[in-house]
């Protein structure tokens, strides 16, 4: 389930580059679930341990990956932590649900991010409640950022 | 600082070509557009010159606040552009918001979240997009273009009378610039 926070969050990690910089792992790069979201995100690929192949910057380390990118492998990796969210842009928006559905985990939001027009199960936790569109979240989520 | 100042700053991959015309410009936008990059190649340059590889041009200087030393960094920034980055968690407190007020700078901030204490324009809010490629090298050029429009202004005529929401200043605005056969209520708040 997708849990979120929305407003400031003393707990939440805010800059999440600076965390991810000197936390990330290999294998957290080259996991082919990252290599799906890099792709997606930063048009980029994976070649192998460290090396990413972006179209515009060319062979770049894993740290130079875009800022959305490396806080959505950070939630995968660590759902134990809570990151601020607000550090992904809308196309990062379909990742993170997919994150929530396979595991828990809990994000800091302090924008209105576009979980797009399908349905969705997520846990506002200022409320405890839990709203399945844009319809539903905007109204609740409103009112804290 | 007054008026629009153009900025070009450009390395052999990449070049970004954008005019700030506000004292208040807001970056925000998808992932992987491009803002960080912007400001990296700024700090590099700014710190290196010339001899990074990267080209600005800029009749302003332009100059990156950061960390937690920015109350002494931005005690000596005068008649420049200066860039700011998401992560500086200072640009949502109300000392930064009244330091700024007192300086001649013009700030470029990369953040989604709304920040209450900056009066900004939508007009100023902008996103980054990739325009192709530049030139006949294979490099990105990229511009700044709103996210949000205004919409189009229109001339209201043939109206009796205006409510104000406050009963306040925008009350006593509008009751001091409207016409004489035109009245001027306070809704006190209730709409």
């Amino acid at each position: 389930m997708l849990n979120i926070y929305y407003g400031r969050m003393s707990e939440a990690i805010f800059n999440t580059a600076v965390y991810f910089k000197n936390v990330y792992e290999d294998s957290w790069i080259t996991d082919s679930f990252s290599k799906e979201m890099i792709l997606d995100v930063d048009k980029s690929i994976v070649l192998g341990n460290g090396v990413i192949d972006s179209p515009v910057l060319g062979k770049i380390a894993p740290v130079s990956l875009s800022g959305g990118v490396k806080t959505l492998i950070l939630m995968k990796n660590e759902p134990q932590k809570i990151f601020n969210a607000s550090t992904c842009g809308n196309n990062c928006a379909k990742w993170i649900l997919k994150i929530g559905e396979m595991q828990d985990i809990t994000i800091n939001l302090r924008h209105l991010m576009d979980f797009g027009r399908s349905s969705f199960d997520i846990h506002i936790l200022n409320t405890d409640q839990v709203v399945h569109s844009m319809k539903e979240l905007v109204p609740v989520a409103g009112i804290f950022v | 600082m007054r008026g629009t100042h153009s900025v070009m700053v450009q390395n052999k991959r990449i070049r970004y070509d954008f005019d700030i015309r506000r004292n208040l410009t807001i970056i925000q936008g998808d992932s992987a557009t491009g803002k960080t990059t912007l400001i990296s190649m700024i700090e590099e340059y700014y710190e290196n010159g010339p001899v990074s590889g990267i080209e600005l041009r800029s009749d302003k200087e332009c100059v990156i606040l950061s960390g937690r030393k920015w109350r002494n960094d931005l005690a000596v920034i005068q008649d420049s552009i200066v860039f700011i980055d998401e992560g500086n968690e200072f640009i949502f407190t109300d000392e930064f918001s009244a330091s700024i007020r007192s300086t001649d700078n013009y700030y470029v901030i990369v953040t989604r979240e709304g920040i209450p204490s900056l009066p900004y324009s939508i007009e100023e809010i902008y996103g980054i997009r990739d325009s192709g490629k530049f030139g006949a090298l294979k490099q990105v050029y990229n511009e700044f273009y709103h996210l949000y429009h205004a919409g189009k202004r229109q001339e209201i005529k043939n109206f009796g009378m205006i409510i104000a929401e406050d009963s306040n200043s925008g009350y006593q605005f509008f009751q001091s610039v409207v016409e004489r056969d035109i009245i001027c209520k306070s809704a006190k708040g209730t709409i």
